[in-house]
């Protein structure tokens, strides 16, 4: 039987490994953290995962989907405060870094975790991101926000994408890919703007003996 | 006495040079001669026809408030609109099924007995809405903020000017007593030179029991209700009324009170002309739930020439009495205003104030007590009159929501932000540049 001077000895060896294990694997103590049923313990840890850089992004993005709202919640906020943090002036090796570490979560994630991350390349992304982004506009369930996030970055290769997928797009996506052209300032022949069309009338029908509109 | 009646707006508009000339934007501002008493402007006693596009919360006032200019025979409701068949119902109703019911807002702007319209739906709806509405030649109401990005802001007087129609943006503070008695004594002197206003305001809320997604309620259409958002799931933490504490859509008090205080502020300081300064905001963010907005906030914004100072701070430095409100901090005393000058009186030093010799008298329209109904009399008054320069003029109401969603972008950013108001953009931040448009989702866009 141990004895209670070897019994905290232990215990304080024990937390002493835990913590060198934390401060050998930051990743993995925010990924924990994130993890978390404690909302105290969550809320913190994505609000302050800046510096966790893009080596935090993979592991983050198999937390986006998780079962538990709130837990996936957090490994998205916490991908996008990294994401902001490489944004900032100054820092071009951080942020290629973390559009390196986007690109491939583009695809083979679900549709809400292959979303926010073409909204995040929208905000840090520069030519080498377009192409990834712009095989998105052939996904059914992406492609208007990749068409969105397209917009966002500069450059001749953002309209070249968009008129690419415009020849084998479907109709019904054309339209939108030809409000995104005329944006970017090209001219797209026999697709008007259909932005003031309405489709959608109301069901409401006046009550028997009421006044009728105009009276 | 009403000071302000030997002095109508289309001659002070004159005086002040402010009905021509090029806009800060860049955007020219002549009025041609044949635009102001042109066929198809109303005559002074003809009415405007006019619909609403979203007729919850406020938009229920905007109909009242119709109702009341319909009465006096000024005005003809001619439709109403929402997203909500629930909330459509009522406005009809309240309208005695007068006016016409739509869901989509499109067959509202594609009616050519239309003239105006009033747009109260989200804020995320407003720019597109807007432009949309002066593209069909209407003139147009719409709530404050103007907008939720730098760009929509933009895009929203270049349609105002474009379509020569008049954009009136609902700060009402500007056409109400209480802001106005403050606004001329601060310009008149009543603390001397005025380096700095702070506001102090009460914290927003944040969400302690999110709830999962859900199919939305019946006779409700999220597409509609999302426009310009990126599609998502419904939630029940998205409306109504909490659309507010959503980054992409209210943007927080800041953007939501803020739009008052600030363009109160402006006004009294005479800075509407003053596009660029600095800001940095600090804040704490909610750590759980759909709400993304600040709970607690301090934004500092610094101008130059004159050099003064603004700050926004949730809960800030409360020196009133009320929930929130303003201090205009002068080298010869301190002037509170309570709110924002509409609901509540000014402070009684600046309701006695007296124009100094050589004093400069502000403008503003007064045909009624009640400042909703007032700030809509001087919107029809800017189209009858033909200047189409309404006292919350839509670039006066881009340039405080630019304070307003930079405030926000400097809080998500971390990073303190310098805005060039002439170039419209932040000097030496790519990505904080990109984040000054959001793309909207087809086919609700600019």
């Amino acid at each position: 039987m141990k004895t209670p001077q070897s019994l905290t000895a232990a215990v304080a060896a024990t937390g002493i490994l835990t913590a060198r294990n934390s401060h050998a694997d930051p990743v993995a103590d925010l990924v924990a953290k994130i993890k978390s049923p404690d909302d105290t313990v969550r809320g913190p840890a994505w609000q302050g995962a800046a510096s966790a850089g893009a080596a935090a992004l993979t592991p983050l993005a198999g937390v986006m989907s998780d079962a538990d709202l709130e837990v996936a919640r957090a490994a998205r906020r916490a991908v996008w405060v990294i994401v902001r943090h490489a944004g900032r002036p100054g820092a071009e090796g951080e942020r290629k870094a973390v559009q390196v570490a986007l690109v491939p979560l583009l695809r083979g994630q679900p549709a809400p975790v292959g979303k926010a991350v073409l909204w995040m390349l929208s905000e840090i992304g520069d030519a080498a991101a377009v192409a990834p982004m712009a095989a998105l506009l052939s996904d059914v369930e992406l492609r208007e926000d990749a068409r969105c996030a397209l917009l966002r970055l500069p450059g001749p290769e953002v309209a070249e994408a968009l008129r690419a997928a415009f020849k084998t797009a479907p109709e019904d996506f054309k339209v939108a890919l030809a409000e995104s052209l005329r944006q970017r300032g090209q001219a797209v022949p026999g697709y008007p703007s259909q932005k003031l069309v309405p489709v959608k009338p109301t069901s409401l029908s006046p009550k028997p003996g009421a006044t009728k509109p105009g009276q | 006495m009403n000071d302000t009646t030997a002095l109508d707006r289309r001659r002070f508009l004159k005086l002040t040079g402010t009905a021509v000339g090029a806009g800060a934007l860049g955007f020219p501002t002549l009025i041609p001669s044949h635009v102001l008493g042109a066929p198809g402007q109303p005559s002074p006693n003809s009415q405007f026809v006019v619909a609403h596009i979203g007729v919850g919360g406020m938009g229920g006032t905007h109909v009242n408030n119709m109702l009341r200019f319909e009465q006096e025979g000024k005005v003809r409701i001619a439709a109403v609109c929402d997203c909500d068949d629930n909330r459509l119902e009522a406005a009809w109703g309240n309208t005695g099924q007068r006016a016409k019911p739509y869901r989509d807002y499109r067959y509202v702007l594609e009616r050519k007995d239309i003239d105006c319209v009033l747009i109260a739906t989200p804020d995320h709806w407003h720019a597109v809405q807007t432009v949309h509405a002066c593209q069909s030649g209407k003139h147009v109401y719409v709530e404050k903020p103007a907008s939720v990005t730098v760009r929509e802001g933009q895009a929203m007087v270049k349609a105002a000017r474009d379509n020569k129609v008049a954009v009136q943006v609902g700060a009402q503070a500007r056409t109400a007593k209480g802001a106005w008695q403050t606004c001329r004594a601060i310009r008149n002197g009543i603390v001397g030179k005025v380096a700095k206003v702070t506001c102090w305001h009460y914290a927003s809320p944040a969400d302690d029991k999110p709830v999962p997604d859900s199919a939305p309620p019946e006779g409700f259409d999220w597409d509609l209700w999302l426009g310009p958002l990126p599609m998502r799931p419904y939630n029940r933490r998205y409306q109504p009324g909490t659309f507010r504490w959503l980054m992409e859509s209210g943007g927080g008090q800041i953007r939501d009170r803020g739009a008052h205080q600030f363009s109160t502020i402006l006004w009294c300081m005479n800075a509407d002309s003053q596009t660029s300064f600095t800001v940095e905001a600090t804040g704490t963010l909610p750590t759980q739930g759909l709400w993304d907005t600040a709970i607690d906030m301090r934004a500092v914004f610094q101008f130059k020439n004159p050099d003064w100072t603004l700050e926004w701070g949730q809960p800030g430095n409360k020196v009133g009495t009320t929930e929130f409100g303003n201090v205009f901090w002068g080298d010869q005393g301190h002037l509170v205003l309570e709110w924002e000058g509409g609901y509540r009186p000014a402070n009684p030093e600046a309701i006695a104030f007296q124009l100094p010799p050589g004093g400069k008298e502000v403008y503003r329209t007064d045909e009624y007590e009640d400042f909703n109904m007032n700030h809509k009399a001087d919107w029809f008054k800017s189209i009858r009159e033909g200047h189409l320069r309404p006292a919350v003029d839509i670039e006066i109401a881009h340039r405080t929501a630019t304070l307003c969603n930079l405030a926000n972008l400097s809080l998500i950013l971390g990073r303190k932000l310098v805005w060039d108001g002439d170039r419209q953009e932040v000097v030496g931040d790519q990505a904080a540049n990109r984040m000054l448009s959001k793309p909207q989702r087809y086919p609700y866009c600019l």
